[in-house]
């Protein structure tokens, strides 16, 4: 999602605590970040909380974007930061039982969603689970927000090379994990 | 598999869907948790700095000078609690000191049933003048006071204005009636009034 003018416009607005030009920026992305924290936690709650958290940083710190990236990049960046700080904090909490906390994180998202996602979607979410967190967000950021390696280098801060790597990574792992799972299934 | 089937497979998993109270509620969640963003916190930091001092002194010495008032009137209630008899007033030496104790503030000294009462200006803005006996008889209650020419004041139930005229006649102004010492003009019916200048040597 480019900046339109109306979108600079909002961002100008809420740097002057404008709550209503705020809210439009909400209104605007929050269908992007929902699907990013969800698929960095694979829990409907967990992604509630963290969208939230992501559009209460983001207005902490709107005075530091500058414009030379896209405020959706920008946003996203907070968003990906927000979820790897609160997989730290899960690791640190559940650390004997992380694996298990895993997996019923995702489970959850049936009671969560109050809607049985299909075999398929708790299958590939169950996967994405598996990944370390950093290959995780990289997955997210190229296959479900669309954007390149180079995008996706300067959202999490690291060198396109380091992105390319940690996709190659998930993709050999999410290969293993959704074949055997396909072939179970089949 | 390849990475074109794998990247199929992955955008084949559906996300589960947020409700739609949710979506809707959730911009209005989000503003009702924001704190004051760094620039707005600083924006109200310095509006408190900012804050003009002259106001704040202002304040300050009013304060101050409310303080001295009522403890002067605390100091006065002594005074015409010692020296109130049953015309207070006809006593020069209260009256001289009630004045030197409030300057340009007492727009009257009021005796009645009640006892005696002091009527302050809230500023020094009662212009020097002979002081102005008056009383007044309702058949029932008499109520006498001090005051000034050009001051309204409540007596015996009548909000009247008191004048003095360079002949020294008085004239007493009320809602419902004019009453001069000169003149014998009088439209009131009930009242018994007597007023008279108080002379230099009650200043």
């Amino acid at each position: 999602m480019g900046d339109t003018d109306e979108q600079q416009t909002w961002i100008a607005q809420s740097r002057n605590g404008d709550p209503a030009a705020f809210a439009a920026l909400i209104r605007a992305y929050q269908p992007m970040i929902h699907s990013l924290t969800y698929r960095m936690t694979g829990s409907l709650a967990d992604c509630q909380d963290l969208a939230q958290e992501t559009f209460i940083h983001a207005h902490q710190q709107l005075d530091s974007f500058n414009g030379t990236s896209k405020f959706s990049s920008w946003l996203y960046r907070i968003a990906v930061n927000a979820c790897l700080d609160w997989r730290r904090r899960e690791a640190r909490r559940s650390q004997l039982h992380d694996s298990w906390s895993r997996n019923r994180a995702v489970e959850s998202t049936e009671v969560d969603g109050r809607e049985a996602l299909d075999d398929l979607s708790r299958e590939v979410q169950a996967a994405l689970m598996k990944l370390p967190d950093k290959q995780r967000a990289a997955i997210a950021l190229t296959v479900y927000g669309g954007h390149n390696h180079a995008e996706a280098a300067k959202i999490l801060g690291c060198s396109e090379t380091t992105i390319s790597w940690r996709i190659f990574s998930a993709r050999r792992k999410l290969k293993k994990l959704l074949s055997k799972k396909g072939d179970r299934h089949e | 598999m390849n990475n074109s089937e794998l990247d199929a497979k992955l955008k084949a998993a559906r996300e589960p869907a947020l409700p739609t109270d949710y979506r809707n509620a959730f911009p209005q969640t989000v503003l009702k948790n924001l704190r004051p963003s760094p620039r707005e916190r600083a924006r109200e930091e310095k509006g408190k700095v900012r804050q003009p001092w002259l106001p704040r002194l202002a304040w300050g010495m009013a304060t101050a000078a409310c303080i001295l008032i009522a403890f002067a009137i605390g100091h006065w209630h002594g005074l015409a609690e010692a020296k109130a008899g049953k015309d207070a007033l006809a006593n020069t030496e209260f009256i001289q000191e009630t004045l030197a104790m409030f300057p340009n503030r007492v727009r009257a000294i009021v005796q009645d049933e009640r006892g005696v009462n002091l009527v302050l200006s809230d500023q020094e803005t009662v212009p020097t003048s002979t002081p102005i006996y008056v009383r007044i008889c309702d058949g029932k209650n008499c109520s006498s006071l001090v005051t000034f020419s050009g001051q309204e004041i409540q007596i015996a139930g009548q909000k009247l204005t008191v004048l003095s005229q360079p002949d020294g006649g008085i004239i007493l102004e009320g809602n419902k009636f004019v009453w001069s010492s000169s003149e014998r003009i009088y439209a009131g019916n009930h009242l018994k009034i007597e007023a008279k200048n108080l002379g230099t040597a009650a200043m």
